[in-house]
């Protein structure tokens, strides 16, 4: 008994002065709680999570305004009508708002005019089966049998329908595990630093930039091929184990660009980690914890617009949610560069303003004036 | 001659300076041994002359010039053999060498030649294609030499070379360092043996908690010391070191 107790002790010890272990044990727990709990919120309550969509009507203003009136509600969030159908689908394109309905001239009078929803493919199925619901609720008084007088169109899926689950999660989980990066840049920088290579270099006057670039070359082509094996596991494992298989976009040169600036902001992320913690403990809590806070945040675990809107502002803090914006925009909406221009353009300045904080950091700690 | 001068350094976030306008002068072509106890001052001294860290004052010269300035004009003017086994374990031998040998700007013939010649010179041939992490404790120490001696340096900065160590591989080491000094090489040598240090230096400079205390050729030092140390028998650089420092335990 008094081994137990003594071994007991000495755990508990142990277990008090590891820092990085709690907060690994209890505030990550905490902070995803709170993270998770408020991303959620919504969908757990009265109402439920709001989707903009606009009502676009051949026949007038009043009918749109009518019709967006009827709509309204459980979630549904009301936005100015765009000027044609051309705009609303570029808006649709861009996921702002998530649904137009298009209504056709002499819609009621005329048996072959049909209704049409513009689908924003980002949106989930659900979202899209309520908001067809509430569309017929306000215009055809809940009679089913007109339900055929609707048609759907999801603008920019590749296959022209509704964007399968692996379209939408692909993206989301490459983005998370191209991220991954921060835990073997950070591991072996570490091992470097402790058992002096990185204080021999030095002394050789191989620069410090220097040996973050090479770093930076390794992990980028690494980055690349998880990106090339995850499509592929998309477009060949999961049809075999009986998903639909994922469609890969017409436009490879933006996916390449989008890849690319993710990764940069990636290893970005992991030198800075790597040059700032001293053991491999901070490096598993700063680096991995803050991965996962970041997908939290970012819309890779809970979708954005899921989540409240007081909340939403702040997912845009997430370089995660950006590199999710610019894989929406090349492989479900089939953007263009402009589409990508901007994700891209945050991305590979976050990557470079990281970078440049780990050799200042660097700089600091060698006493550089 | 390598000359420091009034070099005083500060950890940031530090609250007291690790290194005080520390003054030495190390005589070229010879073994110049740096003691102290442990937190001295001694590998922050040895990382400030490899160019790791950058004293906040003070000046450090070889023949007149400045350091900073001889290492632009001729990069492998110095070189490190860390205390640490400062190599990659999962490469081999020969990558390890071939890589160290890389970024320094050997390639080709050259390359080729150096990693052959120091090889041999730590007689480390036969485990070439060996992982180093594989590699025993005196294998490993004598690849961290040989990888220090890539460069051909004029200065050598040895911090603890023979740490872990059985006694056939550091005389082997002394040996090897005796070589390296007989053919004109500047060696600065750390090392808490101080048998080792009073076989090997020449020259030795002793200091605690950032100051030097003493420093000069080692036989006049034992030679003048010898008056005020209240010696039991002989006179060893051992005692002159525990009268300098106190006995009072350190870390």
């Amino acid at each position: 008994m008094r081994t137990l107790s003594a071994l007991w002790i000495k755990e508990w010890l142990a277990l008090a002065r590891d820092l990085h272990g709690l907060a690994v044990l209890f505030v990550m727990p905490a902070v995803f709680i709170v993270i998770m709990s408020l991303a959620l919120s919504d969908v757990f309550s009265e109402g439920g999570r709001g989707v903009d969509f606009a009502v676009l009507a051949a026949d007038g203003g009043k009918l749109a305004e009518a019709l967006a009136a009827g709509i309204a509600g459980e979630g549904f969030r009301a936005a100015p009508a765009p000027a044609s159908e051309a705009e609303a689908r570029d808006s649709v394109r861009k996921g702002h708002p998530g649904l137009v309905l298009i209504v056709p001239a002499g819609f009621g009078a005329d048996p072959g005019a049909k209704l049409k929803v513009l689908a924003d493919p980002a949106l989930p199925a659900m979202q899209l089966l309520a908001f067809q619901g509430r569309v017929l609720g306000a215009t055809l008084g809940g009679d089913a049998a007109l339900s055929r007088s609707m048609t759907v169109e999801v603008v920019g899926n590749p296959r022209g329908g509704r964007p399968s689950s692996v379209q939408q999660n692909v993206p989301a989980w490459l983005i998370f595990g191209m991220f991954l990066v921060v835990m073997p840049l950070s591991a072996l920088f570490i091992v470097e630093r402790r058992e002096g290579t990185l204080a021999r270099l030095a002394s050789q006057r191989v620069p410090f930039s220097l040996v973050l670039a090479g770093k930076v070359g390794p992990f980028f082509v690494i980055n690349l091929v998880q990106a090339a094996l995850m499509l592929a596991a998309g477009c060949t494992l999961v049809p075999w184990l009986g998903g639909e298989a994922l469609a890969l976009p017409a436009r490879w040169d933006l996916l390449a660009a989008v890849t690319a600036s993710t990764s940069v902001a990636a290893i970005g992320w992991g030198l800075l980690v790597a040059v700032g913690v001293r053991t491999m403990e901070q490096a598993t809590v700063i680096g991995g914890v803050g991965n996962i806070i970041a997908a939290a945040v970012g819309g890779i675990m809970v979708p954005r617009f899921v989540m409240p809107e007081a909340m939403q502002p702040w997912t845009e803090i997430s370089p995660m949610a950006w590199a999710l914006d610019g894989f929406h925009a090349v492989m479900l909406r089939q953007g263009s560069l402009k589409e990508i221009a901007q994700p891209c353009a945050q991305l590979l300045a976050l990557g470079a303003a990281l970078l440049a904080l780990a050799v200042w950091l660097h700089r600091r700690r060698r006493g550089a004036p | 001659m390598l000359k420091i001068e009034a070099l005083s350094f500060r950890y940031a976030g530090g609250d007291e300076p690790v290194l005080r306008e520390v003054s030495l002068a190390i005589p070229s072509g010879g073994i110049f041994g740096l003691l102290g106890p442990n937190g001295a001052g001694k590998t922050t001294l040895i990382s400030i002359l490899c160019g790791q860290l950058r004293a906040q004052s003070g000046r450090i010269s070889v023949d007149g010039m400045a350091l900073e300035e001889l290492r632009r004009r001729e990069p492998a003017a110095l070189g490190l053999v860390p205390q640490e086994l400062a190599f990659y374990p999962m490469l081999t031998c020969a990558e390890n060498l071939r890589f160290f040998g890389g970024v320094q700007g050997l390639a080709g013939a050259r390359l080729r030649e150096r990693v052959g010649a120091v090889a041999a010179f730590a007689r480390i041939e036969n485990v070439l294609a060996r992982r180093a992490g594989q590699l025993s404790g005196g294998l490993r120490r004598r690849l961290n030499l040989a990888i220090g001696l890539l460069t051909e340096p004029r200065i050598l900065l040895l911090d603890e070379p023979t740490v872990g160590v059985d006694p056939q591989s550091r005389a082997f080491l002394l040996e090897s360092i005796r070589a390296l000094a007989a053919a004109g090489r500047t060696i600065v040598y750390t090392s808490h043996y101080m048998e080792e240090v009073e076989a090997l230096c020449d020259h030795v400079a002793i200091i605690d908690a950032g100051r030097v205390l003493r420093e000069g050729a080692l036989a006049e030092l034992l030679r003048d010391e010898a008056a005020v140390v209240t010696v039991r028998q002989g006179r060893s650089l051992e005692q002159l070191f525990m009268h300098l420092t106190n006995r009072s335990l350190r870390d």
